[in-house]
């Protein structure tokens, strides 16, 4: 029998289910499912009602290889930065499993961590108008409810900004897609039905987040 | 023409709080929104003087021009396979660098590392990456890692 939620269990069910998702089937994205992704990320707050968001959707596979090898390029360029200046070995440290390590900073470097975007069937470009005060805060806001809706259709994605943390990757992303001067890359959405379940990665411990009225002193007991 | 100069404290003050403003916005990801500062200059100034794609004529060009204008007095390289370490002494700029340094910020962009860096990727279509900005001894040491090329998926 399938089991049944109230709704606000089941938003929170929703939230607690969601991953980031690299690994696709060759399964298409129904139009339906996009119809309902792109609601949902129209319906995100925004300041002043501006809606600075605009979205591409790619499913072309020539273009999704394109963005999946400037992704490759601009995760692959940090991380190498972050490897030889040995702050990747630190950040890794605790990882005693010397194969394992090796295996994480060979993807890591490689970009190969990034590079999914090219086999996922739907490519989300979210854009958004420089001319607006609250351009990040609005378009993370539409990509988050888009993930949301994601998770609950079922399918699975990643936000990846790879390929436009770096002015110079976004001024290519921009040519790639005509987009004018006055737009900017946010991040990418990469989206399709996952291979396999994932597990939840690991959360802060809600003690340490949350502070009572002043920074520091915190709201929740530690639990013993 | 007007030739007037703008004293050097009040160009790094400027330069200074611009910097902390990225930060202060973008923390470590602030290295990433800066990485072009500096290509109008490398485009009218530096390109038309780099007449080969050797790399050491790139860079022996760079830092001429670097010490011509009076931004640094020397500029040394020592390349190890994809590293390039570069030495940079005198800086106009350097206390840009010690100020942020004294504000616990870890340097994370230098107009002469962005102008070797995008003069390579100009004349050789090789991607590179500015992986560290050191103070020391009132020199400056930066990490550049070149690649071999644009990654493709083909």
């Amino acid at each position: 029998m399938a089991e049944t939620y109230n709704l606000v269990e089941a938003t929170m069910k929703v939230i607690q289910d969601r991953r980031s998702i690299r690994d696709y089937t060759d399964e298409p994205v129904s139009e339906g499912d996009l119809d309902m992704i792109l609601e949902a990320a129209r319906q995100a707050p925004s300041g002043e009602n501006a809606q600075p968001w605009r979205f591409i959707i790619v499913k072309d596979a020539e273009t999704r290889k394109r963005l999946g090898a400037l992704a490759g390029g601009g995760s692959g360029r940090r991380f190498t930065a972050e490897f030889v200046t040995k702050k990747m070995q630190e950040r890794f440290s605790s990882l005693e499993d010397e194969e394992k390590k090796k295996a994480v900073f060979e993807k890591l470097t490689s970009g190969k961590v990034s590079t999914f975007l090219a086999n996922a069937p739907v490519n989300i470009v979210v854009c958004g108008r420089k001319d607006v005060w609250d351009l990040p805060y609005d378009t993370s806001a539409a990509i988050e409810n888009m993930l949301i809706m994601i998770t609950a259709l079922g399918l699975g994605a990643c936000w990846v900004i790879a390929p436009c943390i770096d002015i110079r990757d976004e001024q290519r992303v921009k040519a790639l897609f005509g987009l004018p001067e006055e737009m900017k890359v946010i991040s990418i959405v990469a989206v399709g039905h996952p291979t396999r379940p994932h597990r939840p990665r690991p959360r802060l411990p809600i003690h340490e987040l949350v502070f009572d009225e002043t920074w520091g002193q915190a709201y929740y007991k530690e639990q013993s | 023409m007007n030739d007037k100069n703008i004293p050097l404290d009040y160009a790094n003050s400027l330069i200074y709080d611009l910097e902390k403003a990225f930060w202060d916005e973008r923390g470590r990801g602030a290295r990433f929104r800066t990485t072009t500062v500096g290509h109008e200059y490398l485009v009218d100034k530096c390109l038309p003087l780099i007449k080969t794609t050797a790399l050491d004529d790139i860079l022996d060009t760079i830092a001429g021009v670097l010490q011509d204008i009076n931004i640094t007095e020397k500029v040394t390289f020592d390349k190890e396979d994809r590293l390039l370490r570069v030495r940079v002494e005198g800086c106009v700029h350097k206390q840009v660098e010690e100020r942020l340094i004294d504000h616990g910020v870890e340097p994370f962009t230098c107009v002469p590392a962005n102008l070797i860096t995008l003069a390579i990727e100009e004349k050789l279509d090789r991607p590179v990456e500015l992986a560290e900005v050191k103070l020391e001894d009132g020199v400056c040491h930066l990490l550049l890692v070149i690649f071999e090329g644009r990654p493709t998926l083909d």
